[in-house]
């Protein structure tokens, strides 16, 4: 089969090149100061695992690094593929490769699964697919994620289950071939078959084009089938740990009341 | 110019038998002796009619002759009607007068009748006789009512005998090209026991055209019959448009109507359904799309007057420009209508800084066994909406467009009408585009 021919050929992606840097951001949401001084760095190929626990911001990491409206960089900065992101829209993020998978996935009721995936490739490809080279690139990817046929053509989440909406958004990063994922609390909410197909999936997406991954998440189960290369431990908006994968199973122990007391690490973690 | 006057009205009446043409006059000296809708009562409090005088129009005159097929119709009105599809019926009038009318062959051996008012006094009399203005309307419309009932042209009747199917749609096409004309078209629908129908009111008219449009619509739909009443109103900018329109339900009958709010500078609908035997049951659906300077009003009335009713009315609209829009509807479930379930739901997006809707339920249960739920809402679209998709890629105008579309879709599956349901889906299109 040739299906791929027409479909758009990224250029080569280089594993260990460089992709994110987070210099030191500090954020405030409405105000609020959340982020207290983050670093961190992500190169192509990398998943980066924050682990935290409520209100650490976690959730406020991945929306300020996708540019929602409200969450604003007070200090340090943010380069992506080199280029400082601050001020430019979500949007134009997304076009430039970077995917955000949602905790609380969005219902649009009204538009089809299929035509939302369609018009979203189209938004972020150069080249634009015609209906029946999208509906073949799109088998594909639901083969590759073993998605049932009947998923695509119901409205966008409505009257999902959580499973299905966060199978959902691992369909979106498959079609949307990211070249930055950030995964916030994609584990939430799921049940243990439902955790490992999403698991799953991602693993299969990101192998593809080598993806970097920032997955964040409040408990370290999701890291029994995705292995970070890095961990990082995300309290009161600051990094107060890095390590390997060995850290998530650390934090399983001890809990995050044994971090809570350390001091910020931020020159102790990986960073190059 | 024609003036409104007895003269007009018999003008318009003479191919007409003399009970109908009295009909008119009583309709007229009623309308001459009620006052215009006051603009500090509750029914007109949001649409103001002070720029609206009736003495810049006049009534129609001189009938256009019956074209045959539609080689005798003009070009500009068959491209403004739209496609062509499969009917089982289709009638168009310019200006009020019937100028082509086709009926299928097997229906009207089976005893379906489709035609204009006129025809259907002459021809059908007893029929039209025992049902013409006896659903009533709503005091407050009365002066439009009126207006309609006594220089009512063109008009349309449909009876449905019992037990017969009209499978495909029957199409009325009422096209207003004449400026300050009046053209008040008067739709009387009766679907005998177990027989079904689908109609379709469609108006339109040129961009330039400042006109009077009324529909008064009287539907009857008898035990176990199922209508669907369509009202597609897309008529160039400039023009009033009113319509009343009033359904009796009867025993496990079934009506589901349409209203669509395209064009017009000024226009009010009126929906009311009177569900008033066992079982009866009533859909309601509402669309619009306003912008520039349009002022939409929309009213509905759910009556539920007998046990086991059902009624569930939705109408979404969204605003651009400096449009404005209000709805107000009351569920009425009158005390011995036990087991009755309403469900009334507005939703407006305002898609611009300057428009303005206004949402405004009202209930009145006096049944103490009953289902009753209503929703309102008006606002912008959904910022997390907008942000999920803008994180996929749309721009922020892409991703309102598509939000406003799938907005729109929700309640457009439920149009059955194909063709209708694809001629909504351009109209947004157009109004996204615009």
């Amino acid at each position: 089969m040739a299906q791929t021919q027409t479909i758009e050929q990224k250029p080569e992606a280089k594993a260990g090149e460089e992709l994110l840097r987070i210099e030191e951001l500090h954020a405030t949401v409405e105000g609020r100061e959340i982020l207290k001084g983050i670093s961190l760095v992500i190169k192509r190929g990398e998943t980066h695992a924050v682990m935290g626990p409520n209100g650490s911001g976690k959730s406020t990491l991945a929306y300020i690094l996708t540019g929602r409206p409200g969450y604003e960089i007070t200090k340090g900065r943010i380069l992506y593929k080199g280029e400082d992101i601050a001020g430019t829209t979500p949007d134009a993020r997304a076009r430039s490769g970077m995917f955000l998978a949602f905790q609380y996935p969005q219902e649009i009721p009204g538009v089809s699964v299929v035509n939302f995936l369609r018009t979203a490739r189209n938004a972020v490809s150069d080249t634009e697919m015609s209906a029946l080279e999208f509906h073949r690139f799109l088998k594909q990817k639901m083969a590759l994620l073993d998605m049932p046929e009947e998923l695509v053509k119901r409205y966008v989440n409505a009257g999902f289950s959580g499973g299905e909406k966060k199978r959902n958004e691992i369909l979106q990063m498959a079609v949307l071939e990211p070249d930055l994922a950030v995964l916030d609390e994609t584990d939430s909410g799921l049940d243990i078959d439902a955790l490992r197909a999403v698991a799953e999936g991602v693993k299969v997406v990101a192998a593809g084009n080598e993806v970097g991954v920032l997955l964040i998440t409040h408990y370290q189960r999701i890291l029994n089938y995705i292995t970070p290369d890095v961990v990082h431990v995300l309290v009161n908006g600051k990094i107060v740990k890095s390590g390997g994968p060995e850290l998530a199973a650390e934090l399983e122990k001890t809990g995050y009341d044994a971090f809570r007391e350390e001091a910020p690490a931020g020159d102790k973690g990986p960073l190059p | 110019m024609m003036r409104f006057d007895d003269a007009a009205v018999r003008a318009l009446a003479r191919a007409e038998p003399g009970w109908f043409l009295d009909d008119r006059l009583a309709a007229f000296a009623r309308f001459t002796a009620l006052e215009w809708p006051d603009p500090s009562s509750e029914e007109w409090r949001y649409t103001d009619l002070k720029g609206f005088d009736l003495n810049n129009f006049a009534p129609p005159t001189e009938p256009l002759p019956l074209a045959d097929n539609l080689d005798g119709v003009p070009e500009h009105v068959l491209a403004a009607m739209g496609d062509v599809w499969e009917r089982d019926g289709l009638a168009i009038q310019i200006d009020g007068t019937v100028v082509h009318r086709r009926l299928a062959d097997p229906l009207a051996n089976k005893g379906v009748i489709f035609c204009d008012l006129a025809t259907a006094a002459r021809e059908h009399e007893d029929l039209l006789k025992d049902v013409i203005g006896t659903v009533g309307v709503p005091a407050s419309e009365e002066k439009f009512a009126t207006l309609a009932s006594a220089f009512a042209a063109g008009g349309t009747f449909v009876y449905v005998p019992r037990g017969v199917d009209v499978t495909l749609p029957l199409h009325a096409f009422r096209w207003l090209e004449t400026p300050g004309v009046l053209a008040a078209a008067r739709t009387i629908i009766v679907a005998e026991e177990s027989s079904s129908v689908t109609y379709i009111d469609h108006y339109a008219s040129p961009d330039a055209t400042t006109a009077i449009s009324i529909g008064l619509v009287e539907i009857h739909a008898r035990q176990a019959a199922n209508i669907s009443y369509l009202s597609v109103q897309d008529h160039g900018p400039d023009m009033y448009h009113f319509n009343i329109q009033r359904g009796e339900v009867r025993r496990d009958a079934t009506l589901r109507s349409l209203a669509a709010t395209l064009g017009g500078k000024v226009s009010r609908s009126v929906v009311e359904s009177m569900l008033v035997e066992q079982g009866a049951s009533a859909e309601m659906l509402g669309v619009y799309f306003a912008d520039g300077d349009q002022h939409f009003d929309h009213r509905s009335l759910q009556e539920h007057s007998a046990p086991n009713t059902t009624s569930e009315l939705l109408y979404k609209g969204a605003l651009k420009g400096e449009s404005r829009a209000v709805y107000s509807g009351l569920i009425h479930i009158a005390k011995d209508a036990q087991k009755a379930d309403a469900v009334q739901t507005n939703r407006n997006l305002i898609l611009s800084d300057h428009a303005k809707a206004d949402s405004i339920p009202y209930l009145e249960i006096e049944a103490n066994d009953v289902r009753c739920a209503h929703g309102a809402s008006v606002g912008p679209v959904d910022d997390n909406q907008l942000f999920y998709l803008q994180s996929r890629g749309l721009d922020a105008d892409e991703a309102e467009d598509l939000i406003v579309r799938g907005y729109f879709q929700e309640i457009l599956d439920r149009v059955r009408v194909p063709e209708v349901r694809a001629a909504l889906e351009r109209a947004v299109e157009a109004e996204l585009k615009a």
